[in-house]
């Protein structure tokens, strides 16, 4: 274990090493784009280069994660902790899967300007700092670097209606949510002279929770609600994933999700522990119907697009069962699921990449007809990444869903854990016939899916993250392990200061 | 036998050598060439099949406690582990699955012609599934094998299965689901509230088992998240709905498994957890009353609804209501001659559903048409068929002398000092079956022959002799002789009863516990 003094300005440098690597790397692609923006080489050059860029990143990530370094004293704007590194990894493993995804995606559908890469690698920046805050002025910042990253990115298919529409809904929502955001952490702020998450748990432990604090907590909810697209404030999501260029929309789907829920684990348990008797009935109430209404709506979906979109409101609501329990333990099953929910969901936006050829939002469940019988592999890949989703045993989704139900068993809760797999029950009603479609129904005709082409990048991650959801599903014990002291290591820091 | 055995080690790997036999033999089925599946399948299945057969001798009768224990440490920090272990009651249910697998693979010989591969691959993954769920010690373990049954079935239903499949296999899928999951939040729950008792994080079966005492007022709930999963398995009516769509549409081999294999694992869930792990419950007055009656109402209504069926292999589907019924009255009898008889109804049924189903597909291969009233006649056309169809049908019947009588007459024989009413008005149930099945048989093979397109059916073929061949000789054998088949489910039938009495309320007619069970018709 390493310490590190956050209070100088060394330290908080060498404790932001992800961070500003990444930072160095999208401001040197800026530049090569800003010379060759003009080809598919061009394009191809800087989407190779940022992934370069993220794995220095995730090697910087690892140097840390790996010395064990920790805060000497009190975390100071920057959190160090297992619980960043996993969040921060698995939003790197985002990154690069976008970005794999998206090099052959671009050219095919003429969306050559390199700075696609460059607010990608931004955005993943502000989402590691998002992971990372210890500070509420931090987390601030974090979300909106990451945030308008992705308005535009969302909007980068400029000849596209859909694609505008769903940057400017998102913009205007997302607008929003930071101020919903920015007033709770100005209500919290006043009233415990603080923005150290650390330090606002310190101050309401020692009294009951003040009226204004409470409200803050209300309004910073609600920010981070908008962001994970829990329901009642997912009204930007299915349109935003429907219209966004596909590898956004799995970027979205996984990476923004992802630092969102980390940011949303952090505030609540370092900064309100105590307030579990004000948050967690709210928690409570947005799972439940982010779970009923995603899956609900999802049922009744015609295009895949659409209806993986309704799905991953459903999954944000599984998301939030494991953050009702405030406790180590559910903060590990949101990391893994996280990493479970990142891995299936990205392989399925990428098959659904290359199956829609130009047209993703009009691909209906009916055009995977006999899939199977011509493309054995992509068919099985999808097959699983769908028995994932549902969380079926062999698959990494189950593991997830299974810590999720442990968390918060342990917690004495069976309202939770029942509704949890009821509404899994509902999904398998969509989830299935996608298998169904490909295995089951005859093509078309023997030549509907010759055009399909999965570039060799997209090919090759997609089949690392099939391999991936079954290996860890069969063999999750460490990961189980790494989760579970990842976790471990929130509270910990939390709670000496409480007491002081 | 026991020495050979033993020289081989045989106790050591047989467990493990049949879960994963048939995964390693999906591998060279999807390398082979589409018709070479079928031959491999055959092969493995039937290595299976000679491997299994040593644990006759393997097992000592006398024991009621698992035997040939096995643990692999598979998620240690989680107390889980894959533990697997056998005694009488899963040693015959093994034995029928895998004797069951090899004649289904001999059925699909000419029934399967499209996608061979990916058919016999299923057929493997199912099997594993399948003997994986009556080994597993450990709940984890049985979670996972329970559920990974459900896809290679949902995929035999859904590609090879008839015009209304989709529909079928969605629906066997998601209600087969909607209990398991419950099931699973009723493990969690359990396991963490044992832990939190006795501070021991174990899924482990015998953990479990020891210290279910300590559930108190949650076991209503457990018990009744069980019982759900197991019910829609069984099917007990009124979960029997998706028991008629899967098994009509259900390519041959899949009716036969899912009739002859699946339906058993609900009762076998009965009989391994759900009772011994909540006996305060399950025993208790009001919950034993309703089962009973839903038991008694599965018997008299699956006979019912049997008789008026115009599909032949619809008819068969609902029998399987009408008989696993007297399953779960016999568990529910509370005498070592009820659970023995359940046991038995649970084997002789997985032989003659099983063999009906093989007859209706060869039947149906040859005509195209499960419809009673295209038929009439036809023991003329095809002597040997209908010799076949009717001694099976004796046996589905519960004909004195074959297999179907014992399990039926110990059930009604041990269940009748507890319930006299219930068992009575099962009785019925026994005459109702050879109602419909006689009455089918007469439209069937006898009656004049007055459709033209019936004289031109030809007889089975050697391959299909061979594939009745070992269930016809199980059905006799088991008629006359089922004494070894019940010395080896007595003790571990008495150590269930024993678990469920120490500590459970009174059981009805617990005072016969121990009486010997001898038959000789």
């Amino acid at each position: 274990m390493t310490r590190l003094d956050l209070s100088t300005p060394g330290g908080l440098m060498l404790a932001l090493l992800p961070e500003i690597v990444l930072t160095v790397w999208a401001l040197l692609v800026l530049l090569v784009a800003s010379w060759r923006h003009h080809t598919e080489q061009d394009s191809r050059l800087a989407g190779w280069l940022s992934l370069a860029g993220v794995i220095t990143a995730l090697a910087a990530l690892a140097a840390l994660w790996v010395n064990d370094v920790s805060p000497d004293g009190l975390a100071h704007m920057v959190a160090l902790d297992g619980f960043r590194y996993a969040a921060s990894a698995v939003a790197l493993l985002a990154a690069g899967g976008s970005i794999l995804l998206s090099l052959g995606y671009l050219e095919r559908e003429r969306l050559l300007a390199p700075e696609y890469y460059v607010l990608l690698l931004l955005c993943t920046a502000g989402m590691l700092f998002l992971a990372g805050a210890e500070d509420l002025i931090v987390l601030f910042l974090g979300l909106e670097v990451m945030s308008v990253a992705v308005y535009v990115l969302a909007g980068f298919d400029r000849s596209d209606v859909f694609s505008s529409e769903a940057a400017l809904k998102y913009f205007l929502i997302g607008a929003f949510a930071s101020g919903f955001l920015l007033y709770g952490i100005a209500l919290v702020y006043g009233v415990t002279g603080t923005t150290n998450l650390s330090l606002i748990g310190a101050q309401l432990a020692t009294r009951e929770v003040p009226g204004m604090a409470a409200l803050g907590l209300g309004l910073l909810l609600i920010g981070l609600g908008f962001k994970v697209s829990a329901v009642p404030f997912h009204m930007w999501a299915p349109d935003v994933y429907d219209g966004a260029p596909t590898p956004v929309t799995a970027f979205m789907a996984t990476g923004v999700k992802a630092a969102a829920f980390a940011a949303l684990v952090r505030v609540l348990l370092e900064a309100f522990p105590t307030a579990t008797a004000l948050w967690q009935p709210v928690v409570a109430a947005l799972a439940i119907a982010s779970m009923v209404v995603g899956n609900l709506v999802a049922l009744s979906q015609r295009s895949l697009k659409r209806m993986l979109a309704y799905s991953s409101i459903g999954h944000a609501g599984y998301l939030l069962v494991a953050v009702w329990p405030g406790s180590r333990g559910g903060a590990g099953a949101v990391l893994l699921y996280l990493l479970a929910y990142g891995l299936t969901t990205l392989a399925s936006f990428g098959f659904l990449a290359y199956l829609g050829r130009g047209g993703e939002r009009d691909v209906a469940l009916d055009d995977l007809a006999g899939l199977a019988r011509t493309r054995p592999a992509i068919a099985f890949g999808l097959a699983v990444c769908m028995l994932s989703l549902l969380g079926f045993p062999g698959t990494v989704g189950f593991i997830g869903k299974w810590y999720i139900l442990t968390a918060v068993v342990a917690e004495g809760q069976a309202i939770l854990p029942v509704i949890l797999v009821l509404t899994s029950v509902v999904s398998a009603g969509y989830y299935l016939p996608v298998i169904m479609a490909m295995y089951m129904r005859p093509a078309p005709g023997p030549e509907t899916y010759a055009g399909i082409r999965l570039s060799p990048t997209a090919a090759g991650a997609v089949a690392i993250a099939v391999a991936a959801v079954l290996v860890l599903g069969i063999w999750p014990a460490d990961l189980l392990d790494l989760a579970g002291r990842s976790a471990g290591t929130l509270t910990q820091t939390a709670l000496p200061v409480a007491t002081p | 036998m026991t020495q050979f055995l033993d020289s081989i080690a045989y106790g050591q790997w047989v467990l493990h050598a049949l879960v994963l036999l048939p995964l390693i033999g999906v591998v060279p089925v999807l390398l082979g060439s589409e018709s070479r599946a079928k031959h491999t399948a055959l092969v493995v299945t039937t290595l299976e099949f000679l491997v299994s057969l040593g644990l006759w001798w393997a097992l000592q009768p006398g024991v009621g406690t698992m035997q040939l224990l096995s643990d692999t440490p598979w998620i240690p920090g989680w107390g889980i582990s894959y533990r697997v272990g056998i005694d009488g009651i899963s040693l015959v249910m093994v034995l029928l699955t895998t004797l069951l697998m090899p004649l289904s693979v001999l059925a699909s010989w000419r029934y399967i012609t499209r996608q061979e591969r990916g058919f016999y691959a299923c057929m493997l993954t199912l099997l594993t599934g399948m003997v994986g769920v009556f080994i597993a010690l450990d709940l984890f373990v049985f979670y996972v094998f329970f559920e990974v049954m459900l896809v290679p079935m949902y995929f035999i239903i859904g590609i090879w299965g008839g015009a209304n499949r989709l529909y079928a296999a969605i629906k066997f899928f998601i209600y087969t689901m909607a209990g398991s999951l419950l099931m699973l939040v009723a493990i969690v729950v359990m396991v963490w509230k044992i832990q939190s008792v006795t501070g021991i994080l174990s899924f482990s079966y015998d953990h479990l088992l020891e210290h279910a005492g300590v559930l108190g007022s949650t076991a209503p709930w457990l018990f009744a998240a069980f019982a759900i999963a197991f019910a829609i398995k069984v099917p007990i009516f009124p979960f029997h709905t998706w028991l008629p769509d899967a098994h009509v549409e259900a390519p041959t081999a899949g009716s036969v498994l899912l009739a002859g294999v699946m339906l058993k694992i609900g009762t076998y869930g009965f009989l391994r957890f759900a009772v011994p792990f909540f006996p305060q419950v399950a025993l208790s007055p009001g919950v034993s009353r309703l089962i009973v009656v839903l038991a008694v109402i599965g018997i008299i209504y699956g006979a019912l609804v049997a008789m008026v069926q115009p599909d032949f292999k619809k008819l068969v589907a609902y029998s399987s209501v009408s008989h696993l019924g007297f399953v779960m009255l016999g568990i529910w009898g509370g005498t070592v001659e009820s659970v023995q008889g359940s046991l038995m109804v649970m084997i002789s049924h997985g032989f003659s559903t099983g063999a009906l189903f093989l007859l209706i597909g060869m039947l149906y291969e040859r005509r195209h048409s499960r419809l009673i009233a295209d038929y009439g006649g036809i023991a003329r056309v095809v002597p040997v068929f209908s010799l076949m169809l009717t001694v099976v049908a004796l046996s589905s019947i519960g004909l004195p002398g074959l297999n179907g009588f014992v399990g039926e007459f110990l059930v009604l024989l041990g269940s009748f000092a507890a319930w006299p009413w219930a068992t009575g008005i099962a009785t019925t149930g026994v005459i109702f079956a050879a109602a419909y099945l006689l009455w089918a048989l007469q439209r069937l093979i006898f009656n004049p022959l007055d459709n033209p397109e019936n004289e031109r059916l030809t007889d089975l073929t050697r391959r299909e002799v061979v594939v009745m061949a070992p269930l016809l000789f199980g059905i006799v054998w088991l008629g006359l002789y089922p004494a070894p088949v019940l010395r080896r489910m007595e003790a571990a039938t008495a150590r269930y009863l024993e678990v469920a009495r120490q500590a459970g309320p009174a059981m009805p007619g617990q005072a016969r516990l121990g009486a010997t069970v001898e038959v000789r018709p």
